[in-house]
């Protein structure tokens, strides 16, 4: 039988040959990568025996630290040392202007509507800064995961806030790609966290995650049913964390120890010094004694607790809309669960314990939970565990709009959508023979469009010259399981689909990406195209794979016999391709092989909506 | 692809206003283990594109079905009787009963608790429109379209008004 006759000349890996992936969770102060081994997920040691790397980069003129050395830095050379920079991801240069006072660095022109920081290595910019941290995270990983042998990871979950919009999801990815690593799913981190008490568990029932971390804050509220995590609302701040914490406290301290307020950037990491010293001790401490120059004095839970208080009103606050918005009370709440460094204060869990009315979980060290349950998402994804265990239903956190006439925004999504989704909108020409039009599209929950965040502009090109009102151009907003939105259009009266260019607001084009990915590879051109020819290969195996694997499945009933062969006959190419160095050669077979399996793709997707629509009655979806 | 299909088809359930809510809940996870796009994070690209369009389309019929305004507008958009977004009942009577609803909302921070005010405007209005839907399933089981259109556009009216309360809500407490 023709089907057999596929399956071998050992090119491509086994089919059930286990995957290296890791979850990683990217944080504001501190970073961690977590993979499962043995069936238990765990965080690898990454600086010496400890599992945290610190999220700080220093720039030398020739050399880039990252980890405690270059947080040990930052006071003699704040420039040069770039601490919490997840706040700037995703941010353009008007937002850092408005924190501006509380940076310490120099700001260098922009990078597509994107900060660039002055070092002493030149401007880098926050993507830039996030890929060294991911590379970091990688390479303990990979040491981890297959010692020093030459295989890379087949892929990574990484986990951002739920609360991150668009700009700050797809600059996360590009660091990824920057760092060199496959993406296999952006996670919100509270998801992760659920899932590594959920499975530990075997919890039913609703969920709250409270996680206040560095320096963002995230509510969830999930519904655990049978292993499919359903995100019923998620809420929180994008910019208010532990960091917050410790700049109150040090303002408090400045005053105290009759500073004035115009201090100069070293004063100011030495005062948020003393102050995180001051937080941490108090989570097991009544009070802590404090000294700065001449002055000294103390610190206890009462007066913690007045300054802190504020800032942890906000967070309840975003609790009560995330549960209005889930549609349930906060009697329905099960479990509360703790997550990020900041939930080790004291005040903060007595509060959450205050508002839900019962006592929070935080077994799992709530500086691992999200690289954990990262982890195992990330073991799932890449096929190494059978993926009925676990189901991860997700919600866009900002509603996604457009800019209508007079500055107004029009929803097309709401937040708190299952994703994905897609949704379509129609528009018309208002000008005779107009041939383009130019598209909005902002995210968030005010009227104004200057309230909400842009995320780009799109031009819709070679719209065919109608009179006023006649065409019908129908633009498609889909956002996928990553939260990353795409855009299509198409001009339906005449069927030609519109040229669409993106213009990311804050972010980078593509061809930058690719042009900084060429940028840091340090050595000569060979180096270059070695990397492409492994690219190319690694993708040629993975595109083998899955079509021999669904070949097998059904490929028998799905095809003729001519179209198999079609089929084998390009898989062969390929396979020979794959073992030749051209990484040009094997991007166009790949293509070639691609086009020719999409009908094989459609028929397949067909069975499986047959088969799920038939046959089932609704007591046996009970299972 | 799956485009030919009811919303209430691709659950499997009777074209109802008054539906089975755990039935929806069950089919739709089932519906989600099968075509979520995790489930195809090993297959090709071109069959990660159809898991995430079909994933879409359960999730948007599950959002319609689930959404009472947005259900009853599907069910009479299935029934041949279309809605345009900005018609308004001639009801009088409810026509009167929005106006007061409506000044009372913008009076509310004049009030001496607004934060009272408000919660007890949104407990009204979250009455009225428990009971308009009771009326929608009654007269649209009846096949009486003309009056179930009258309903919905009331119970869309409800709908934008607890969205008000709650913007109103928010600003109360200057929250972003």
């Amino acid at each position: 039988m023709a089907l057999l006759q596929i399956s071998e000349p050992g090119q491509s890996p086994e089919p059930h040959q286990r995957k290296y992936a890791v979850g990683i969770d990217l944080g504001t102060t501190n970073s961690l990568v977590a993979t499962v081994r043995d069936g238990s997920a765990e965080a690898i040691a990454v600086e010496g025996d400890s599992v945290i790397l610190s999220s700080a980069v220093h720039y030398g003129k020739d050399t880039v630290t990252v980890g405690a050395e270059a947080r040990a830095r930052a006071v003699q050379d704040p420039y040069n040392t770039i601490l919490s920079i997840k706040r700037l991801m995703g941010r353009g240069v008007d937002d850092i202007r408005r924190f501006g006072d509380q940076l310490p660095y120099h700001f260098a022109g922009s990078d597509g509507g994107m900060p660039a920081i002055e070092t002493a290595a030149g401007p880098v910019n926050p993507v830039q800064v996030s890929a060294e941290i991911l590379k970091t995270l990688a390479r303990r990983g990979r040491e981890a995961l297959c010692g020093g042998e030459g295989g890379g990871l087949d892929g990574a979950v990484i986990t951002v806030p739920a609360y991150f919009d668009d700009a700050q999801r797809q600059a996360t990815k590009d660091a990824a790609k920057l760092a060199g690593l496959k993406v296999l799913r952006l996670l919100n981190e509270p998801t992760a966290a659920a899932v590594a008490y959920g499975l530990d568990q075997g919890e039913e029932g609703v969920i709250a995650v409270y996680d206040l971390g560095g320096g963002t804050f995230d509510i969830s509220i999930l519904r655990l049913s049978r292993g499919v995590f359903e995100v019923l609302s998620t809420g929180g701040d994008t910019a208010l964390g532990g960091d917050d914490f410790d700049r109150c406290i040090a303002t408090w301290l400045a005053a105290q120890a009759g500073l004035g307020a115009d201090l100069d950037a070293a004063t100011q990491r030495r005062l948020l010094g003393c102050a995180c010293h001051a937080k941490e001790s108090l989570t097991s401490n009544e009070q802590v004694a404090l000294r700065y120059g001449d002055w000294q004095g103390v610190l206890d839970q009462v007066t913690l607790a007045e300054l802190l208080d504020p800032l942890i009103d906000k967070t309840l606050r975003a609790c009560k809309r995330a549960l209005r918005d889930a549609n349930i009370g906060v009697d329905a709440v099960q479990e509360v669960v703790l997550v990020g460094g900041s939930t080790r204060t004291l005040r903060v869990r007595e509060r959450v314990a205050q508002y839900f009315d019962r006592p929070p979980h935080a077994a799992l060290d709530p500086d691992q939970v999200v690289a954990i349950g990262a982890a195992l998402q990330a073991d799932v994804l890449v096929g190494n565990k059978s993926s009925e265990a676990l189901l991860l239903l997700d919600v866009i956190p900002l509603s996604l709009g457009i800019e209508t006439m007079g500055g107004l925004t029009e929803k097309l999504i709401t937040r708190n959508t299952t994703i994905p989704v897609s949704k379509a909108q129609e528009f018309t020409t208002f000008k005779d023979g107009q041939t383009a039009m130019a598209i909005h599209v902002v995210q968030g929950e005010r009227e104004w469009v200057s309230h909400c965040r842009s995320l780009a502009r799109f031009e819709l090109r070679g719209i065919p010259p109608m009179v006023a009102g006649a065409a019908h151009i129908r633009v498609t907003f889909q956002v996928d399981a990553d939260g990353l939105l795409s855009v299509t259009a198409v001009e339906k009266s005449s069927g030609v689909s519109a040229d669409i260019t993106v213009k990311p607001s804050y972010g980078l084009e593509d061809k930058v990406i690719a042009r900084m990915l060429q940028e840091s590879y340090t050595h000569a051109a060979e180096d270059i195209a070695l990397r492409a020819l492994r690219e190319a290969q690694v993708e040629a195996e993975r595109t083998l794979e899955s079509l021999l694997a669904a070949l097998r499945e059904n490929g028998a009933q799905l095809l003729e016999e001519r179209e198999l062969n079609q089929l084998e006959r390009a898989m062969e190419a390929l396979r020979l391709a794959h073992n030749g160095a051209d990484a040009t050669e094997i991007r166009r077979r790949m293509e070639t092989l691609n086009t020719l399996s999409e009908p094989f793709a459609a028929r397949r997707m067909d069975a499986s909506i047959k088969r799920a629509m038939q046959g089932h009655r609704l007591d046996e979806f009970d299972q | 692809m799956a485009a030919n299909l009811t919303h209430f088809e691709i659950f499997g359930l009777e074209p109802v206003f008054e539906l089975d809510r755990s039935a929806l809940a069950v089919r739709y996870r089932a519906l989600q283990r099968e075509f979520h796009p995790d489930k195809y994070a090993s297959k090709s690209e071109r069959e990660q594109l159809l898991a995430v369009q079909m994933a879409a389309q359960i999730n948007e019929a599950h959002t319609v079905l689930r959404e009472p305004v947005q259900r009853a507008a599907y069910l009479l958009e299935l029934a041949g009787v279309e809605v345009p977004p900005e018609q308004t009942t001639d009801d009088a009577q409810f026509l009167m009963q929005q106006m007061r609803l409506r000044e009372r909302l913008e009076e509310v921070r004049e009030q001496p608790d607004p934060a009272a005010a408000l919660e007890v405007l949104a407990d009204e209005a979250r009455g009225l429109y428990r009971e308009e839907q009771a009326r929608f399933a009654e007269v649209f089981a009846a096949d009486n379209l003309a009056e179930a259109k009258d309903s919905l556009l009331t119970l869309q009216f409800l709908v934008k008004l607890q969205a008000q309360v709650e913007i109103q809500e928010a600003d109360l407490f200057d929250d972003d």
